[in-house]
């Protein structure tokens, strides 16, 4: 028979082990998939993690799509490490991108480009904060769960985009298209490396994990953050803000958000258009979840998940497998993630 | 003719990965018996009794059922065998009815509930053993004492004859420890078997028939109840003959340091006044005992003082200045340092270190923090300070502050307040839960303190304490303070009339 028993310590191998498993399991669950529309799974994952991690041109794409997943997760894992559930960053990538492209769209083009980009920098920082600060005013002060708020926000924020697209924003030379017109050269991220799209947001993406780190290690705020995560009533008692904090917390994070949102459209796509990847904002979730809310742990993961993203595209184009697929790998890795919780503090063990 | 052994356990070992918590036990259970199992915290009561019941495996040893060696894997097993337990923290679904809790998890009860039948089985057990609760209430509705009973009668619905009872006294009022007992005796009448865990000396000695001292994770001694004496007891738990009574200098306290006037605290949660016009002093350098039973607005009132709850009528002074309503952050830098009743929901975080929980008063101030940095070296240093001077017993002060034993927690948070050198420390039932040798050291610590001139309010359930150590007594009764007395002039018998309800000046 099988049964559980209580584990007395976590040790750090199975800390790793249920991660990899996790998305073992996801990986499992898409290759059926694939099996079903009659293509050969070997042959897709090969592709795919060869277009992932097979060259450094690959690897570079890889890096692309790394750069909003781990600057969208430095914030996620500041609020998740108070207990506070923002499932909002979509729509704060998206706010995110509507700001920083306004400056693309309406500056004057002749204005420098260290002026334009720190425009956007701090427009995209301020749409995601402001959308992730209504969520945090309601919590804070009338007690409206976030989960909701900050889900339901990102409908109310996708909905401005589109408004903005199909409307004032639209180019007129854009034959109907929901896009606006292309960002003048000032407003585009420099690039870091020649032949890549690996641009300056992957500078911004490791200060901002490196900051998290450094807040939540070394500082008064970071300190107060794990009290309150823990036990708010406790924080209370030792005089520490629990309101504020997760103002500020919020704020901080969906700031990450916006500029995630502001690295992808002046880094990346050189226009505002409808389709930005906001889904980063979810698969972060399941980036800060796999990594135990580690920074370093989230450095890895982010990686990792940026290849299954870019690898994906490509085998959508060299494979005819549908991205959805790397959808798929991912929610189960995060279904397996949660459900194997259990393992954390019990073992299974085997007895006749 | 002697009673059948209905439970052996034979050499039992737990090893975790850095304590041995149980070492080559024997104990052996019979038929009809109070079984006390007696022991500081950390003894290994509590992993004994989980291996009893099927939560931990043993790493060596047998567990004899009824002389047959029984396989105890799971709580299921457990059940099979007819092993029963009763948890300090109870396992009932709030929300759910009593008779829906009774029910909750038995397999063979088909696809309905059938009422009738279940009502039917337990009124034979409520008339069996006294155990009389309403089936169709639900369980956030009943008191304390009145959950414990649902949870005896899960137990004994599952059709358990060994019950474990892993102190049941903790969490009663004192008046509702004797109808238990009386519910204990009962069920010994009927031929169940009881182990009954606790560190508290009077209730081994008022309810069992026999004794086994775990001490250090080892079975000390198996005795008759009436072959020893209390004291005798207390030193097989500890090792050493424990001071029950302690030298109290004689001091004269007049100067006010605190003065809470005639405040009324109300409460969101219960929509009442909790505190009605209250009035009390605490003068510098003396013990003020607070007695009073258990959710009689003592928590709220302490609270208030310290800036926890909103005062809405009255004020309190502090040397002279009005504190009332002030942020809890403000009242401890002037020097008021609480102790809260319940360490692991107020005043601890139980999943962070012993470290960051050591700092919590402290680290926003010079030295442990500069700017807006925490300097953890010198953190850790504090840590370290605190644990020796108070000798917390600690494996790893990195790892959570939950795997210590209840008394090294306390004593932790104990020293963390006094290492903030208050002028008045608020301790809420700082004793609750510990064994002998840690509630020795917290009394002798707030009797230290008072010797040092600052001056301590005391909570305490327990009259011995308030009257051992306290300089005045206030008693409250229904969020009214019903007298205040000096102790020396004031007996066990008028504080038992105050906390009932009568007021001082009427005796």
């Amino acid at each position: 028979m099988l049964y559980f028993e209580k584990r007395d310590t976590i040790s750090a191998r199975i800390k790793i082990i249920i991660p990899l498993i996790s998305i073992l399991i996801g990986i499992l669950f898409g290759a059926l998939a694939i099996v079903v529309v009659g293509i050969n799974p070997y042959e897709v994952y090969k592709s795919l993690f060869i277009n992932a991690f097979g060259s450094w041109y690959a690897f570079s794409e890889t890096l692309v799509a790394s750069t909003p997943l781990l600057l969208i997760t430095a914030g996620l894992v500041l609020v998740f490490k108070m207990g506070i559930w923002n499932i909002g960053a979509y729509g704060q990538y998206i706010m995110g991108a509507i700001f920083s492209s306004y400056f693309a769209i309406f500056m004057p083009p002749d204005i420098s480009k260290f002026m334009m980009l720190s425009l956007m920098f701090f427009g995209g920082a301020l749409g995601g904060a402001i959308w992730a600060a209504i969520p945090a005013a309601l919590k804070v002060f009338w007690e409206v769960n976030e989960v909701i708020t900050t889900l339901l926000m990102n409908y109310i924020a996708l909905y401005i985009l589109k408004f903005f697209m199909y409307g004032p924003w639209k180019n007129p030379t854009s034959y109907g298209f929901p896009l606006s017109k292309p960002f003048p050269a000032s407003a585009q991220l420099p690039v870091l490396f020649n032949h890549t799209r690996v641009n300056l947001g992957l500078f911004f993406a490791v200060a901002a994990i490196i900051a998290i780190w450094f807040i939540i290690s070394k500082t008064k705020f970071g300190y107060e953050v794990k009290v309150i995560g823990n036990n708010p009533i406790t924080a209370k008692y030792a005089g520490i803000s629990v309101g504020k904090n997760i103002i500020i917390a919020m704020i901080i994070s969906g700031a990450l958000a916006g500029i995630a949102g502001m690295v992808q459209v002046s880094g990346i796509i050189h226009f505002l258009q409808v389709k930005i990847n906001a889904n980063y904002g979810y698969t972060s979730i399941i980036v800060a979840w796999i990594s135990y809310l580690n920074p370093v742990l989230c450095f890895i993961s982010s990686i990792l998940f940026g290849g299954l993203e870019s690898g994906g595209y490509s085998i959508q184009i060299s494979m005819r497998v549908s991205y959805g697929i790397v959808g798929l790998i991912e929610s189960i890795a995060l279904f397996s993630i949660v459900g194997s919780q259990i393992f954390l503090n019990y073992k299974l063990r085997w007895k006749k | 003719m002697k009673n059948n052994i209905v439970l052996r356990a034979v050499n039992i070992t737990k090893k975790f990965p850095e304590t041995i918590a149980n070492e080559d036990i024997n104990f052996s259970l019979r038929e009809s018996e109070i079984h006390a199992l007696l022991g500081e915290n950390g003894a290994g009561k509590t992993t004994f009794m989980n291996i009893l019941y099927g939560i931990y495996m043993p790493t060596s040893g047998k567990i004899y059922i009824n002389d047959s060696e029984a396989e105890i894997k799971t709580p299921q097993d457990a059940i099979k065998y007819g092993i029963g337990m009763i948890h300090q923290h109870f396992m009932l679904v709030e929300p759910l009815t009593v008779l829906e809790n009774v029910i909750l998890g038995l397999k063979d009860q088909g696809i309905t509930i059938k009422k009738k039948e279940i009502k039917q089985k337990l009124r034979e057990i409520a008339n069996l053993y006294s155990l009389e609760v309403d089936p169709d209430k639900k369980i956030w509705q009943l008191s304390v004492g009145e959950q414990q009973k649902v949870e005896i009668i899960k137990v004994l619905f599952r059709g358990a004859n060994i019950l474990i009872l892993d102190e049941p006294t903790a969490v009663l009022r004192p008046q509702e420890t004797e109808p238990l007992f009386d519910i204990l005796r009962k069920m010994k009448k009927d031929g169940k078997s009881i182990i009954f865990i606790t560190h508290k000396l009077d209730e081994v000695m008022a309810v069992s028939d026999k004794i086994s001292i775990l001490r250090k994770g080892r079975l000390v001694e198996t005795v008759k109840k009436d072959s020893v004496t209390k004291i005798e007891l207390s030193q097989m738990m500890v090792g050493r003959t424990v001071l029950f009574n302690f030298d109290k200098k004689e001091k004269n306290a007049e100067k006010n340091l605190l003065n809470i006037q005639g405040i009324d605290v109300f409460s969101k949660q219960q929509g009442i006044k909790v505190i009605e016009d209250a009035n009390l002093n605490v003068k510098k350098g003396e013990i003020l005992g607070i007695a009073g039973i258990s959710g009689n607005g003592q928590q709220e009132l302490v609270q208030a003082v310290a800036g926890l709850r909103k005062v809405s009528k009255g004020k309190v002074t502090f040397k002279g200045r009005d504190i009332s309503n002030k942020s809890p952050r403000h009242i401890a830098q002037i020097g008021i340092n609480y102790i809260p009743a319940d360490r692991i929901g107020m005043g601890l975080a139980s999943e962070l270190s012993c470290v960051d929980n050591a700092i919590l008063r402290n680290y926003y101030k010079k030295p442990i923090s500069s700017g807006c940095i925490i300097n953890y070296k010198k953190s850790e240093a504090h840590t370290r300070e605190i644990v020796k001077t108070f000798n917390i017993d600690v494996a790893d002060i990195y790892a959570p502050i939950k795997l210590l034993s209840g008394g090294n927690m306390q004593k932790l948070l104990f020293a963390r307040e006094l290492f903030e050198k208050p002028e008045l420390l608020i301790a809420s039932y700082p004793t609750r839960g510990l064994d002998i040798a840690s509630t020795e050291f917290v009394r002798k610590q707030m009797l230290k303190i008072r010797d040092e001139d600052m001056s301590v309010i005391l909570i305490s359930e327990d009259l011995d304490e308030i009257l051992s150590i306290s300089d005045r007594i206030a008693v409250i009764y229904k969020g009214k303070i019903m007298g205040v007395a000096n102790a020396q002039e004031i007996d066990k018998n008028t504080i038992g009339l105050l906390m009932a309800g009568t007021r001082l000046e009427d005796i």
